[in-house]
């Protein structure tokens, strides 16, 4: 994101505005490449990044404590009112924010790196390592996520590593099997035989030659990931299976849709609606990047052109 | 499909349901409590009745929990293999029919929404296929996609804060009129879609866009292939060609896609009807966690597995009878 809006900044040092132009020519070449829903996706993220790293300057009240009176409407001092315990819900906002991006992230980085490093080496390989990954990555894939996630993170008890480590093991089948599949077909090309030849170790060739052509791939898949572990997260949350002790968007679905006969009341429309709101931004910003992305970084879907 | 690739699919099918059913088994068992500790006590927590260490006992004996653990799968697996799930420990009734009193309405609407989403997804696709380029089509594709990606359950949530809380059209709850007296079978079937239509909508709203893509673009890619031109070039007219060549070859992958969808929708009933207190098995699941009924949650999830298993099995059949050069 750093590196995307740094095409912007007038630079006059000549090394580094060398430097940074290269990177600017790069960047904006992919944003350019952007159509206008990305773009749109890109701020999406942009403003709640903004919101989660600057939580604590933008919100006036903690998260987690109680800061006026119970089920205050939006007004002076409360900018989106309070929930039923009196805490400031513009906070839980700012704060749930963190708390999904993390969830997302963590789950993504070690999912995506995780099954794509596990793909690669079974397509390179090969053999019973590989035997065994696609077996075990088809078994995965063929159980019933939802209901499975619902039950394991109900016995594994409410807590935020627990949550992560369940999505993960529901999400490292596809880059592995996406990872292993490019392996496969990049391993067959006469210039990989060549450096073999020449005396490339494996490590030399799956760093310089494999690793390099997997990885654009994978960030897609990353990006999706995300997207798929912020939505169960929420899901789980809104099951009341989420951890108690952290507010995330989805634990304040819960609470307030849990709150009896809250549709009777007008509580619902500044105690349901901005979590609602933001879980919307975030996956469709989320979704229009990563739809961009697949186009800008696979080059037979751009040429396909059906899409 | 030749006779090796039909054993490996039952063989995957085989070997998934028992990952499924020893999953099912242990898990449950490894959860933190055991279920008496919820059923002697009252729903807040607060004013526990303390069952004695013999009552306590007695009803590990009574569910047959004091067994060793391999003696209590293979005595599960026998059980499942007869169709007895065991005593749900929170109704005090069967599991089976626990989930027969709740499975018909997830069908339901399950079944509608796949219905409605492959008919309207077909219809939506061929219609954007058909004005590629134009600038409608662009604004169609921009707004599904923008729309799918909405998960379901916030879906409702919306669809719920729109029609019941905003408009007061639809119900907020329930899958009939409580208490309700009904003159005719049309006013029951009537006050049931009135109660079903929410749920089936935002199940139907969720998976509508996979089935117009894949429609949309298989059209796409079969309209330039040689017979559509062949048939041009015989002259016949432009519906003929859409429907008898491009359509009918496009829809074998919305065949598959729809089997899949139905596994998905399983899953995604889940939250769905817990949104909108739709009494199905996706709700009662829920229940069950909370209560660790754990008899419950097993039988429940072996039925969303089995049925997404199956399938996905029916679909390679059909298929396969659909598309002759898959055959061999």
């Amino acid at each position: 994101m750093g590196l995307m809006l740094s095409g912007y900044l007038p630079i006059d040092r000549p090394a580094v505005s060398r430097f940074l132009r290269s990177v600017s020519d790069r960047t904006g070449n992919i944003l350019s490449r952007f159509s206008t829903e990305g773009r749109i996706g890109l701020c999406g993220i942009a403003l709640i990044l903004m919101v989660a790293l600057f939580a604590p300057v933008l919100s006036a009240y903690p998260p987690d404590q109680i800061s006026g009176n119970s089920l205050e409407p939006p007004g002076q001092g409360h900018l989106l009112g309070t929930d039923e315990l009196g805490m400031d819900i513009w906070s839980q906002i700012c704060y749930g924010a963190r708390m999904s991006l993390v969830i997302g992230l963590s789950v993504a980085l070690i999912a995506g790196i995780g099954g794509g490093i596990l793909g690669i080496l079974a397509g390179y390989l090969g053999g019973n390592a590989d035997q065994l990954l696609m077996r075990t990555v088809d078994i995965l894939m063929a159980l019933p996520s939802f209901p499975l996630l619902i039950v394991i993170s109900a016995f594994m008890g409410p807590s935020i590593v627990n949550v992560i480590l369940v999505l993960v093991l529901f999400s490292w089948a596809k880059p592995a099997r996406i990872a292993r599949s490019q392996t496969l077909a990049i391993k067959r090309n006469t210039y990989i035989i060549a450096a073999k030849n020449f005396g490339g170790t494996p490590y030399y060739i799956l760093s310089r030659h494999i690793l390099p052509e997997v990885l654009p791939i994978l960030f897609v898949l990353i990006l999706g990931i995300t997207s798929y572990a912020i939505i169960a997260e929420t899901g789980l949350a809104f099951l009341g299976l989420g951890d108690p002790t952290s507010k995330s968007w989805g634990m304040m679905l819960y609470y307030a849709t849990s709150f009896k006969s809250i549709y009777f009341t007008p509580f619902w429309q500044w105690w349901l609606i901005p979590p609602l709101v933001a879980l919307v931004t975030l996956v469709i910003s989320l979704a229009f990047i990563s739809r961009d992305l697949e186009q800008v970084l696979d080059p037979r879907l751009r040429r396909g052109g059906g899409l | 499909m030749n006779k090796n690739t039909r054993n490996t699919l039952i063989f995957r099918f085989v070997i998934t349901l028992l990952v499924i059913l020893s999953i099912n088994f242990f898990l449950p068992r490894m959860m933190p409590g055991d279920p008496f500790s919820t059923t002697s006590s009252d729903v807040q927590g607060e004013d526990i009745v303390t069952m004695t260490e013999e009552q306590h006992q007695y009803f590990i004996s009574y569910y047959g929990m004091d067994l060793p653990l391999h003696e209590q799968f293979i005595r599960y697996l026998a059980n499942m293999a007869k169709g007895d799930f065991g005593q749900s420990i929170y109704y005090k009734i069967p599991v089976t029919s626990v989930i027969l009193i709740h499975l018909p309405w997830t069908i339901l609407i399950v079944f509608c929404a796949t219905a409605l989403s492959t008919v309207a997804g077909i219809l939506i696709g061929t219609i954007s296929a058909r004005n590629r380029k134009k600038i409608s089509d662009r604004f169609m594709m921009t707004g599904l996609i923008a729309f799918s990606e909405i998960p379901s359950f916030l879906l409702g949530i919306i669809l719920l804060l729109i029609f019941c809380v905003w408009l007061r059209i639809f119900p907020l709850a329930g899958a009939v009129t409580p208490f309700a007296h009904y003159n005719s079978v049309l006013d029951e079937a009537g006050d049931i879609a009135h109660h079903a239509f929410l749920p089936v909508l935002t199940l139907s709203l969720a998976q509508l866009t996979g089935v117009y893509l894949l429609t949309r673009n298989t059209l796409i890619t079969v309209s330039s292939k040689d017979y559509i031109r062949t048939a041009y070039a015989k002259g016949l007219g432009e519906k003929i060609v859409w429907t008898r060549h491009a359509l009918r070859n496009a829809l074998l992958p919305v065949v598959t896609r729809t089997g899949f969808m139905i596994g998905l929708m399983m899953g995604g009933a889940v939250l769905v009807e817990t949104v909108f207190s739709y009494p199905g098995i996706g709700l009662t699941l829920r229940s069950a966690v909370v209560n660790r009924d754990y008899a419950l949650i097993q039988g429940i999830l072996l039925i969303i597995a089995v049925s997404i298993l199956l399938c996905n099995l029916i679909v390679d059949q059909v298929y396969q009878r659909l598309d002759p050069r898959v055959a061999d």
